[in-house]
C-alpha cells in the first residue's frame, strides 16, 4: 500500500515540476522556455519532428492498440 | 494547408536537390551514419522495451520508423559531408511559405479550426465506443499515428522563431522533467512481477489509467486529449 502511494506521488511530483516550469516560462519567457517553444526547437529538423510525432503515436498505440 | 516551410538541412526541398549523391551512398554506410542520431537510438530503445512488454506490433512500428529515420538522417549527413549546397532551394521554400502564410488567416482559419474540432470530437466519441486493444480501435489509432508521422516527415506547418539565448540554455530543464518521468515509469515497469503483469505496489501510468479507460466516456476523454496534443504538435 505504501509503495503504491509512493509511486503515485512520484508521478505527481514530475507532473507538478512540469506545471511549475511551464508557469515560470509563461511569466518569464526571456529566462525559461515554455514546453511549446522547446518542442518547436526540437522539431526544427526532420529527425526531431518525426521523433516527436512517433512518440505521440506511440502514446496512442500504448493505451489503445493491440 | 502548409503555412510555412522551414529550410532545415533535412527538409524535402533539399532532398530533391541532391538525389544524385544519395544513389551513390552505400545503404549500410547510410544506415550506420543515421544510427548516430540520438532520436533513432531512443526509438530503437522504445521498440525493444515495447516488444519485450508484449506489444510486438507497437515495437515493429517503432522499429520501422527508427530505421527509416536512420536512413534519412544518414543520407542528410552524407550529403552535407559531400558539401552540397541547397541554399537556393531553401530560399525558394521560405518565399513560398511567406506567401501561403497570408492566405490562412481570419474567418477561413476559424472555420477550418472548427471543422477540425468537429472531426476530432467525432473521432474521439466513435473510436471510444470500441473496447481497448480491439482490432477496430487498433486500426483507427495506427491510421492516425501513420498520418501524423507522414505530416511530420513533410515539414513544419508553421514557421516559429528559433530558441536563442538564455531560454535555449535552460531548455535542459524540460529534459530533466521528461527524463525523470520516463525513469520513474521504467522503474515501476521493472518492479512488476512480470513485464506483462501489472503491480499494485508499483503501478505504471497505463495501470493507473486502466479504470478510466474501462468506460466509453473515459476512453473518449483520453482520445480527445491525445488528439488535442497531436494538434498542438502538428502546429509546431
Amino acid at each position: 500500500m505504501r509503495s503504491h502511494y509512493l509511486t503515485v506521488a512520484g508521478y505527481l511530483l514530475v507532473l507538478a515540476a512540469g506545471v511549475t516550469l511551464q508557469t515560470v516560462a509563461v511569466k518569464r519567457p526571456d529566462k525559461v522556455p515554455s514546453l511549446g517553444r522547446v518542442l518547436s526547437h526540437v522539431m526544427r529538423t526532420r529527425t526531431g519532428r518525426v521523433g516527436v510525432c512517433v512518440a505521440w503515436a506511440w502514446v496512442g498505440l500504448h493505451f489503445f492498440a493491440k | 494547408v502548409t503555412d510555412a516551410a522551414q529550410g532545415t538541412p533535412d527538409d524535402p526541398v533539399i532532398t530533391q536537390s541532391a538525389v544524385g549523391s544519395e544513389r551513390q551512398a552505400p545503404l549500410a554506410q547510410t544506415a550506420l551514419t543515421g544510427l548516430r542520431q540520438p532520436i533513432v537510438l531512443v526509438l530503437l530503445l522504445i521498440a525493444f522495451f515495447t516488444s519485450i512488454s508484449g506489444r510486438v506490433l507497437d515495437g515493429i512500428l517503432m522499429l520501422t520508423v527508427a530505421l527509416l529515420l536512420a536512413l534519412d538522417a544518414g543520407k542528410t549527413r552524407l550529403r552535407s559531408q559531400a558539401g552540397l549546397s541547397a541554399t537556393a532551394a531553401v530560399a525558394s521554400g521560405r518565399a513560398q511559405a511567406g506567401r501561403s502564410g497570408q492566405d490562412s488567416r481570419g474567418v477561413r482559419r476559424l472555420l477550418i479550426g472548427l471543422a477540425w474540432l468537429a472531426v476530432g470530437v467525432l473521432y474521439a466519441v466513435l473510436v471510444g465506443t470500441f473496447q481497448r486493444y480491439s482490432w477496430p480501435v487498433t486500426a483507427c489509432v495506427i491510421s492516425l499515428g501513420c498520418l501524423m508521422v507522414a505530416i511530420g516527415w513533410q515539414g513544419p506547418l508553421r514557421q516559429r522563431p528559433a530558441l536563442t539565448g538564455q531560454p535555449l540554455r535552460r531548455a535542459w530543464l524540460w529534459g530533466v522533467v521528461v527524463c525523470a518521468g520516463g525513469l520513474w515509469e521504467l522503474s515501476s515497469l521493472l518492479q512488476q512481477p512480470h513485464l506483462t503483469t501489472d503491480s499494485y505496489a508499483h503501478p505504471t501510468i497505463s495501470a493507473l489509467t486502466d479504470p478510466l479507460l474501462a468506460s466509453h466516456p473515459g476512453r473518449s476523454l483520453v482520445l480527445g486529449i491525445w488528439l488535442w496534443l497531436g494538434w498542438f504538435l502538428a502546429g509546431r
